[in-house]
């Protein structure tokens, strides 16, 4: 190629990546411009014009794609502030997606890993980059959102007492403790209430604990759950949530955790095979969140200590 | 002692700073992105081609400078100038970076 070709590809490259009504124009300018700057290298190295040192002056001018980005106001899609959270979420989804598709597989196929391992790869995991891109679009709306109201970004202190302002919810936490422990009782006062003791016969079979765990973890559940009542009344008469109630909230919630999912393993929970499955779901599911509550508490937790490990000493 | 690398970034994060300022110093009078480039090298300030004609479009678009072209003897060249706003800004730049050079000034000279 001559030095004419080779300089002209380049800005043809660059001009390519910009808006079109940008394209034309700075093609010109950045043609003549390199023209110089290339006669100006040329005439310092007491040289004649030739395709490599065309070449190199190309070479340090950048990629056609840097070029173009630097005559372009930067857009940022995720904010660089952003970028650790958006991997840890994305990370986490997928890791969450994944185990969960292949808990699932095995239970679909009991009796063959490999179609198990087969159906969880082609339903699973292929189709998972939907999750990176909801959040891609979750955190491009956020940055364009704090890009058109800068204010919303601007850091307030959250309150030193978690409890004030929420002593309403707490109290509506009561009464819905209150009644669940109702229904956790005699889950068919669900039935009476509802249709007035004219449900069917199945549905009231549908809604009887089974005899093993009536007679085990029912009782254990239900004064677990309410106990829970005097930490909530606890935590909304003291001014703030002391260390005590805190020790005692995580305590009750991780052995209470732990009774529910005890229950599940231990067997069935209802008398019918359709609503065993729903409950023992239902009661994995609430253990499962108040796990993660509990993690989530003590991962987002500081406490202001001097590291014991770092760089050599200043003397 | 930091690596090659490492010093290069931190230079280049230093020079990243002052290349708007050296920029629109020079443009107080038009001139083109060449001559430009030419001017801020004679003086000490040597700016990669790459990095400077991107930017001479970029601080149009803010309404820093303004442009137009020009066809005297050689080929058509586009010169920049500051416009009304541009120096103003020049100006709040110009005293923030005396305030920051007395400063640095002091602080790379205490004993």
């Amino acid at each position: 190629m001559t030095t004419n070709e080779l300089i002209d590809a380049y800005v043809t490259d660059v001009a390519l990546r910009l808006p079109r009504r940008q394209r034309n124009d700075v093609a010109c300018e950045l043609r003549a411009l390199l023209h110089e700057e290339l006669a100006a290298r040329v005439e310092a190295q007491g040289q004649e014009v030739d395709a490599a040192t065309a070449m190199a002056l190309l070479q340090s001018f950048g990629h056609p794609d840097e070029v173009a980005a630097r005559y372009l106001p930067t857009w940022t899609v995720i904010e660089p502030t952003q970028g650790r959270s958006f991997l840890r979420w994305m990370i986490g989804g997928l890791l969450v997606i994944w185990i969960a598709g292949l808990v699932d597989a095995f239970e679909q196929f009991p009796g063959s890993s490999m179609i198990a391992i087969t159906h969880w790869w082609g339903h699973v995991v292929l189709p998972s980059p939907w999750w990176p891109g909801v959040l891609v679009i979750g955190y491009a709306l956020s940055a364009w959102s704090r890009r058109r109201r800068p204010s919303s970004t601007r850091w307030s202190p959250r309150s030193a007492d978690p409890t004030s302002g929420q002593r309403v919810a707490l109290a509506f936490g009561i009464l819905g403790i209150i009644a669940g422990l109702s229904i956790l009782a005699e889950p068919r006062v669900v039935l009476d209430v509802v249709w007035g003791g004219r449900a069917a016969p199945a549905a009231y079979e549908a809604l009887t604990y089974t005899e093993r765990f009536r007679a085990t973890f029912a009782p254990a559940i239900f004064i677990l759950l309410a106990l829970y009542i005097p930490l909530l009344v606890a935590t909304i008469t003291s001014a703030r949530r002391t260390r005590t109630l805190r020790a005692l909230d995580i305590a009750h919630g991780l052995v209470t955790s732990i009774v529910i999912l005890w229950a599940v393993i231990d067997g069935p929970v209802m008398m019918t095979p359709e609503s065993d499955a729903v409950a023992r779901a239902g009661m994995v599911l609430g253990a499962a969140v108040g796990i993660v509550a509990l993690v989530l508490e003590r991962w987002r937790r500081v406490t202001p200590a001097p590291a014991t490990h770092g760089a050599g000493g200043l003397s | 002692m930091a690596d090659a690398d490492a010093l290069a970034k931190l230079e280049l994060e230093l020079r990243r700073g002052v290349v708007v300022l050296a920029t629109l110093s020079q443009l107080r009078v038009p001139r083109y992105g060449y001559g430009l480039r030419q001017a801020l090298a004679d003086k000490g300030m040597p700016i990669e081609e790459g990095t400077l004609y991107p930017l001479l479009r970029r601080l149009e678009g803010q309404g820093l400078l303004r442009s137009e072209w020009k066809i005297e003897d050689g080929p058509p060249r586009r010169y920049y100038a500051l416009t009304a706003d541009g120096r103003k800004v020049l100006k709040r730049l110009i005293d923030s970076w005396q305030g920051m050079n007395d400063a640095m000034t002091r602080l790379l000279h205490e004993e």
